[in-house]
């Protein structure tokens, strides 16, 4: 990774951590709001494959959690898994269909909540699982698989083609 | 094809990639969990608020429209029937303005002398709300007074009703407050015509309170306002305001009454608050 890459990657992180915190969430709907930054895992996993993805993943996560109040490093966490997991669910699949992203998107976003509730509730806070899970869901899901097609092309902006034998998705991935 | 040799270290520096990761998460997490690294991360935290602060202002001063726009698209028919009602408002407001005017001179000379009575002598710091909360998972709002004003964390956050939430995370220009209706949140409160403790625990952004502690034999009404216990160490002072009983039921063999609240500071659209200079007992 070059030096304008990392450039790249850095504005990329920087722009959905200024539009998550100043359009998204304000766009409530029973007290869950879209979530963008569980994006930016998946859509590095599925333009660059799983070692990027979970290292972009992780550094992602590091930078979300910042401005959230639970422990730090559980979005680091859970962005690493998904980016890796996002990687090799989808490093085998054809991925010129349009309709392929959104159901990527809708089901890293659903893993990754669940993810997250799931280690809060390990960390002794239940009411990740109990209370706000569900409506993180309900809101989450569908607007991610709206969101993802900007973000797969920032995404695919900033991180450059992973080599020869990987399939480099329509849309995002190789400049 | 690639060689079955490169395909194995391919696979292998994938796993030690992920392992590391995976790894160093872990190690951050078991940090901040234990309490080892609270410094640097709490450090790390007030300056990544910092710097977002003036970006999140101007780029709020342009987008607001914008947001406002897409929330009232979202909550179209709520905003018509808040209208309505508001309108409904207005002209009864107007009929009693010619009354309440006899009567301001004299709260005028009273709220000189003793503001909010539940506030009493306590300094406040008046903050606006910036921005809700960054997560799904927890119930917080964001306010434009941090430490710079004299913030801190613990200090209790009142709208004008009662009671809005607690003050988590601070930085110098603006400060983080779990509000009573997060799910962690827990107030101990007087119930009852003899004051009996009980507990007000949140359940979500949105959702109704709930009273735990509530013992069957204790005389509730509907509409009774619950406010802060004031016990020694507790985390808010006595007597703020801080929900209304909308709702009790008692089964003849429960150990306590089934008891809902709801908050009296309109949570969902508050958009100032006073933070209580009044910090709890360590």
């Amino acid at each position: 990774m070059t030096t304008s890459d990392l450039a790249r990657c850095t504005l990329v992180v920087a722009v959905v951590v200024v539009v998550q915190h100043t359009l998204l969430d304000s766009l409530r709907v029973g007290g869950a709001h879209p979530d963008i930054m569980l994006l930016l895992p998946m859509a590095a996993g599925y333009t660059a494959g799983p070692e990027r993805g979970a290292a972009f993943g992780f550094v992602a996560g590091l930078v979300a959690d910042l401005f959230l109040p639970t422990t730090y490093g559980l979005s680091a966490l859970v962005g690493c898994l998904l980016g890796f997991a996002t990687g090799v669910a989808t490093s085998g699949l054809v991925r010129s269909s349009w309709w392929l992203p959104p159901i990527v998107a809708a089901a890293a976003t659903a893993a990754g909540m669940g993810g997250y509730a799931i280690l809060g509730g390990v960390l002794g806070d239940s009411t990740m699982l109990r209370d706000y899970l569900a409506p993180a869901l309900v809101v989450g899901v569908p607007s991610a698989a709206v969101l993802v097609y900007p973000v797969l092309r920032m995404v695919g902006w900033a991180l450059p083609a992973p080599g020869p034998g990987y399939n480099a998705p329509a849309g995002g991935g190789a400049r | 094809m690639p060689p079955r040799r490169t395909r194995r270290s391919r696979r292998s520096r994938r796993g030690l990639t992920i392992g590391i990761l995976v790894v160093a998460s872990i190690a951050i997490i078991t940090l901040d969990y234990r309490g080892d690294a609270h410094g640097t991360i709490t450090w790390a935290k007030r300056g990544a608020h910092d710097a977002l602060a003036p970006v999140q202002r101007g780029v709020d001063d342009v987008t607001r429209p914008i947001g406002s726009f897409l929330s009232g698209a979202v909550h179209g028919s709520a905003l018509e029937k808040q209208n309505a009602k508001l309108a409904r408002q207005v002209s009864a407001l107007e009929r009693q303005v010619l009354a309440q005017q006899a009567i301001d001179n004299t709260v005028r000379s009273l709220d000189r002398l003793d503001r909010l009575p539940w506030v009493g002598g306590i300094p406040t710091v008046t903050a606006e709300v910036t921005a809700l909360s960054p997560s799904d998972f927890d119930a917080t709002v964001q306010l434009d007074k941090g430490s710079r004003a004299g913030v801190a964390v613990g200090m209790p956050v009142v709208g004008s009703n009662g009671l809005a939430g607690q003050v988590i995370e601070v930085w110098s220009s603006g400060c983080t407050v779990r509000l009573i209706t997060d799910a962690r949140s827990t107030v101990g409160v007087r119930v009852g015509p003899a004051g009996n403790l009980a507990l007000v625990q949140g359940a979500g952004l949105g959702r109704n309170l709930v009273v735990n502690l509530v013992s069957p034999g204790i005389t509730l009404s509907k509409g009774e306002v619950l406010t802060t216990s004031g016990l020694q160490n507790a985390q808010f002072p006595p007597d703020i305001p801080v929900a209304r009983i909308v709702s009790y039921s008692s089964t003849p063999s429960a150990t306590q009454q089934t008891v809902t609240a709801r908050p009296l500071a309109s949570l969902a659209v508050v958009s100032y608050v006073d933070i209580l200079q009044w910090q709890p007992a360590q």
